[in-house]
């Protein structure tokens, strides 16, 4: 027994900040357009976020009348400062062009939206703080590195292209999945991430990669 | 060995409280969180076997979010979300935020009774329930408050229970720095009283001990950390229970929006359950810890005195760094 309890204990503690940290609280669905300026170039990303039931009835608290979901111009206010604390997250989108990192400016046309069951939706343009030529490869993932909001693709026709020039064409990076669906045993990928320090966000996020002849 | 055994142990100690005052720490972040739901209870980069409770994590919060939605139909339907909430509670309490490193180093700083511990952890769990259902609850069903002023709300919660944190880890840093001083000055002898010996090398009960009688001495887990006081015992309560759980609301504010927040408030009380035994057994873990490092320490009780007085005076520094830096965080945040 006495041997035996300081193994014990060492195992504990590796396990425990493991163990510990991501945390999800909040899902998101993201639905994505690339814009593009008349020239032709891609001008930013225009996001449609989609939040969960449980966030959603968390967000509409005290707000619409009669049981209505509240209005766009309600839900200015909170649309104001969500965009405003985005910045301090990188509006949990980063972006690649030509394998170097591309910054946006601050959103435009940012609103949130209720629908009848009452879930809601952030609308806003992330333009890029300088336009780049869609000829090299431009890319963005979305996620949060804080795992506080879970962010995924919507299933069906997650990217669109705006006013794109014509031959252009998305696809998305999957990231290999923790639990593999048919064995249900954890993936490779998984144990690649036991290894201290890795970027779990980063490997879980899909990639949008636009390309342009 | 046994000495490779003993630091090993009191290591561990120190380590533990470290990792979970840094994972807890890692929420003092400067930014508000956009999406933030009360406190910031955000985990930092994931890994290590993070992927398995975040899958677990997701199935029960996805799981909650249909057994309340089931209970709106269906008003007998109570069990599933009594279960979901309980399951939730247990593994969500992994995450930081929940008290646990507050908890740990009282437990590892002061305390060497098993049942208090547990006691100390299912009070915070339970305070820390009634603190969501109390916001949720006041907040909205009486003031028809929004999200903005029930994240207002608990974010003075929150900052009162950094004060508490600090303030309690001031109170130990006073204590145990004494309690080491007078460890390093005082006479071998003098310091280690017949009972604090136990000896299993000889039945003479004329035996008398002493740093020089020639074979192994133990301390006796009981002294060490003695003084309790159910001040400090209460102050870690508030300090570790005080700052509501994000899940806790969400669960709350949706239940209300379904008209069933009675049912949210039953389950609330169960997932403080759930949280109990994770807080609970983090808190054993650092009882039999300290247990365990006294039984091995058997060369000299002085010196493991010395070093016990250290890794309490150690766990002490944390709590006191922890409640300042989450304070500082959160006027950063809220500046
Ligand atoms: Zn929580
Ligand atoms: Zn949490």
């Amino acid at each position: 027994m006495r041997p035996r309890l300081p193994g014990i204990i060492v195992i504990l503690a590796l396990l425990v900040p493991g163990f510990a940290k991501a945390h999800p609280h909040v899902w998101v669905v993201v639905r994505s357009e690339i814009a593009f300026t008349p020239d032709g170039k891609v001008r930013g990303v225009r996001h449609a976020w989609t939040f969960d039931e449980m966030y959603s009835a968390f967000a509409l608290q005290g707000l619409g009348k009669d049981g209505k979901p509240p209005t766009r111009e309600e839900l200015a206010p909170i649309a104001k400062v969500n965009a405003e604390s985005l910045a301090e997250f990188d509006y949990f989108t980063f972006a690649k062009h030509d394998n170097a990192k591309a910054a946006f400016g601050p959103p435009e046309d940012v609103y949130l939206e209720a629908d009848d069951k009452k879930i809601v939706t952030m609308h806003f343009l992330l333009p890029l703080e300088t336009p780049v030529s869609a000829r090299k490869p431009f890319s963005f993932q979305v996620y949060d590195p804080t795992y506080f909001v879970a962010f995924d693709f919507e299933k069906q026709d997650p990217i669109a292209l705006a006013a794109a020039p014509s031959g252009c064409s998305t696809s998305l990076v999957q990231p290999k999945p923790l639990l593999s669906a048919e064995t249900q045993k954890l993936s490779e990928a998984f144990f690649s991430n036991m290894s201290p320090g890795a970027d779990f966000g980063i490997k879980l996020a899909t990639r949008v990669v636009v390309a342009c002849p | 060995m046994l000495r490779f055994a003993r630091n090993d142990a009191l290591l561990f100690l120190v380590t533990a409280a470290a990792l979970l005052i840094l994972q807890d720490a890692a929420l003092a972040q400067a930014a508000r969180h956009p999406f933030a739901v009360g406190p910031a209870e955000s985990g930092g980069a994931a890994t290590g076997f993070a992927g398995l409770i975040l899958a677990w994590q997701s199935k029960f919060q996805l799981q909650l979010q249909s057994a309340v939605r089931a209970l709106k139909t269906d008003g007998g339907a109570f069990f599933p979300l009594a279960a979901a909430s309980f399951a939730y509670g247990v593994f969500h309490a992994a995450g930081p935020g929940h008290g646990k490193a507050v908890l740990a180093s009282y437990m590892i700083a002061n305390e060497t009774a098993l049942k208090r511990g547990l006691l100390l952890a299912a009070l915070a769990a339970l305070l820390q329930g009634s603190v969501a259902i109390a916001i949720v609850g006041v907040a909205a069903v009486a003031f028809s408050a929004t999200a903005r002023q029930m994240t207002d709300a608990a974010g003075y919660v929150e900052a009162a229970s950094y004060l508490v944190i600090a303030a309690l880890g001031a109170r130990l840093v006073y204590v145990k720095g004494r309690a080491l001083l007078d460890a390093l000055r005082e006479p071998a002898l003098a310091l280690a009283p017949a009972r604090a010996f136990a000896c299993d090398w000889t039945d003479d009960p004329t035996h008398v001990h002493g740093p020089d009688c020639g074979h192994a001495h133990m301390v006796d887990p009981a002294t060490l950390g003695a003084g309790f006081r159910w001040g400090d015992a209460l102050a870690t309560v508030l300090a570790a229970g005080l700052r509501p759980c994000s899940g806790a609301l969400l669960v709350l504010a949706f239940a209300l929006s379904q008209g069933v927040f009675l049912a949210g408030a039953g389950a609330i009380v169960l997932m403080s359950a759930g949280t109990a035994i994770t807080t609970g057994a983090l808190a054993a873990t650092a009882v039999f810890a300290k247990d365990a490092a006294a039984r091995l320490t058997q060369k000299s009780a002085r010196r493991a005195t010395t070093i016990f007085r250290g890794a309490e005076l150690a766990a002490a520094l944390l709590v006191l760094a922890l409640g300042v830096a989450m304070l500082v965080g959160w006027l950063a945040r809220s500046s």
